[in-house]
């Protein structure tokens, strides 16, 4: 019983780590401030679970969620590329409004706000993941891999001129980098990673609506990406671990589900408060919150 | 004719409502130059304050209102004096105090839902609201109050502007902040003056709305977000662009139910706020050459 009570947090925190990172990507070493990042992660789920409900193989699901996210991830660019600062944020949080609208209302493709149910359980290499346990190792092969990819890009030559785009465009350009499509590859392949989280998701709770994917969803990931410190990949994977865990005790005391919703959200806006407030670097950061 | 009757007159209330959420958080924008989410917050707050009093005491409803919209005002003053201004004496960069705002507004909404429960709230103060037919269309009484309470509320936030010595004090620091101060007006007090202001706005759209439609927890969000929108297309920090943009708003979203089943309405709204950011980011009414 706690086993499995364990195990299932372990894949939570797994899931949430791939798109913390992906996050972090964009916010950290992009420098835009993602609202729609959750969007990603919506759209990846809902392509892998259309998928799979269709009985296609689970890796090409996959692959197929970061792709379809990826796409968004690009179009989205066009927009926050011509734009600055808050701006770029608000054209984010725009587009997860839209992209939430739709998955509401396009009943004939995502069957609005009854969801998807009876999403498989992977199912390859003879190996029946179904098993929770199994599951957990798939998740945490998938963030491992994504966490070496994306910290191997962030350490390239490509992630140091990405970053003095985010000190100072204008020098970045001076010394002949191509800022628009720096920026463009950093957003796209964090909505591939972001997309990544959302077919595993999908895949380990077997049924989404929409109502998973609004953008205050996204509260606890930024609180994970800022609690964790901006450009750092191992506070991001620590924060996680933290955030996820810290609301868990509240189930113990026995408050019913109707509680539990506003005292986590309670919980996660205070938390970002509170790291605005006092450690505006988060515990790992390199760089401020600007 | 009548369909079109129809939509016009609901295109124009829809733009009424926005209006006096766009306003009260264009005036707020204008003086801080940040995005003030929470004003959403405040609206939602002030609604169940309003229907807690209401509901909870033997007041009559002209001071309910009156205690409503001191409470909203009140409000968005502590707002600003406990959350933002330590936050500007950090020297912080906007985006800080949008996700601050951000913040709060998730804070607020969690908070009524915790107190009062996810389920609608009705307040029956109106007895009498049957729909009246002009040339086909229904409007209610109520309707025809909120659209002349909002033409009202800013030919008085007009003249206020134009004519006061504190109307005048906050456009000079909506224009330029530094010269302002050198001329002897302290920002921090034009600060507390525009959310003092724009707050009690908001508690004003939330009576009106609040006795229109059912009051729910995530109405704050909801309404901000098409405020903010109307806000974007009028020409952000602009007062008369936010008017003009909640109106252009309303008036497509309603049109756009002619084409488009109405759970579309939420996103019509944001194509429009899209083709705005990429060919007009200025806004209708906005100048050019500021940084976007």
């Amino acid at each position: 019983m706690i086993d499995a009570y364990l195990t299932h947090l372990a894949i939570l925190i797994g899931i949430y780590s791939i798109l913390a990172i992906s996050l972090q990507l964009s916010l950290g070493y992009g420098g835009l401030l993602n609202l729609g990042h959750f969007s990603f992660f919506g759209i990846g789920a809902y392509a892998s679970a259309l998928l799979s409900v269709e009985g296609v193989p689970f890796v090409i699901c996959l692959l197929f969620a970061g792709m379809v996210a990826a796409f968004f991830g690009w179009l989205l660019s066009i927009a926050t590329n011509k734009l600055k600062g808050d701006y770029s944020a608000l054209v984010t949080l725009g587009f997860s409004f839209v992209v939430y609208a739709v998955l509401l209302n396009w009943v004939a493709l995502t069957n609005g706000s009854l969801g998807i149910a009876g999403i498989p359980r992977p199912n390859f290499l003879g190996i029946d993941f179904s098993n929770n346990l199994y599951f957990l190792l798939l998740v945490v092969f998938i963030a491992l891999l994504s966490y070496l990819f994306i910290r191997k890009i962030c350490s390239s030559s490509f992630g140091r001129a990405l970053e003095s785009t985010r000190d100072d465009e204008l020098a970045a350009k001076l010394l002949g980098k191509n800022t628009t499509k720096l920026k463009r590859a950093s957003l796209l392949i964090a909505a591939f990673f972001a997309g990544i989280s959302g077919s595993l998701f999908a895949a380990y709770i077997t049924f989404i609506d929409p109502s998973s994917f609004t953008f205050t969803n996204l509260i606890p990931i930024l609180s994970i990406v800022i609690v964790g410190g901006l450009a750092s990949l191992p506070g991001t994977i620590v924060a996680t671990v933290v955030v996820v865990l810290l609301p868990e005790p509240f189930r113990f005391i026995g408050f019913p589900t109707s509680i539990l919703g506003p005292i986590r959200q309670i919980m996660y806006a205070t938390i970002l408060l509170l790291i605005i407030y006092l450690k505006p670097r988060g515990f790992y950061g390199k760089i401020d919150l600007e | 004719m009548s369909i079109f009757l129809q939509l016009l007159i609901n295109g124009v209330i829809a733009g009424a409502i926005y209006a006096l959420v766009s306003s009260g958080f264009s005036l707020i924008y204008s003086t801080n130059k940040f995005v003030h989410f929470a004003h959403g917050g405040v609206i939602a707050l002030s609604a169940y304050f309003f229907f807690w009093t209401l509901s909870n005491s033997s007041l009559t409803p002209v001071v309910v209102i009156a205690l409503t919209m001191l409470f909203s005002a009140l409000l968005g003053y502590l707002l600003n004096k406990v959350f933002y201004k330590p936050l500007r004496a950090k020297k912080s960069s906007s985006l800080i105090l949008f996700v601050t705002s951000m913040a709060i507004l998730i804070l607020s909404e969690a908070l009524v839902l915790l107190i009062f429960g996810a389920n609608a709230k009705t307040i029956n103060l109106i007895k009498n609201n049957h729909g009246m037919e002009i040339a086909g269309a229904i409007i209610t009484p109520l309707q025809l109050a909120i659209i002349g309470t909002a033409v009202l509320l800013f030919l008085g936030l007009y003249l206020f502007m134009k004519k006061t010595k504190i109307g005048k004090a906050m456009r000079a620091v909506a224009d330029n902040k530094e010269v302002a101060e050198i001329v002897g007006i302290s920002s921090e007090k034009i600060y507390s003056w525009s959310f003092a202001i724009g707050s009690a706005i908001a508690g004003i759209a939330a009576i009106l709305i609040s006795l229109e439609q059912n009051i729910e927890p995530t109405m704050g969000t909801s309404l901000m977000v098409k405020g903010f929108i109307s806000a974007i297309i009028g020409g952000v920090g602009s007062v008369p662009g936010a008017i003009l943009g909640s109106f252009s708003l309303g008036l497509t979203e309603n049109f756009g139910t002619w084409f488009l089943p109405s759970g579309y309405k939420d996103a019509i709204a944001f194509l429009l706020l899209f083709v705005f950011l990429l060919f007009r980011p200025q806004g209708i009414l906005g100048i050019k050459n500021k940084q976007r």
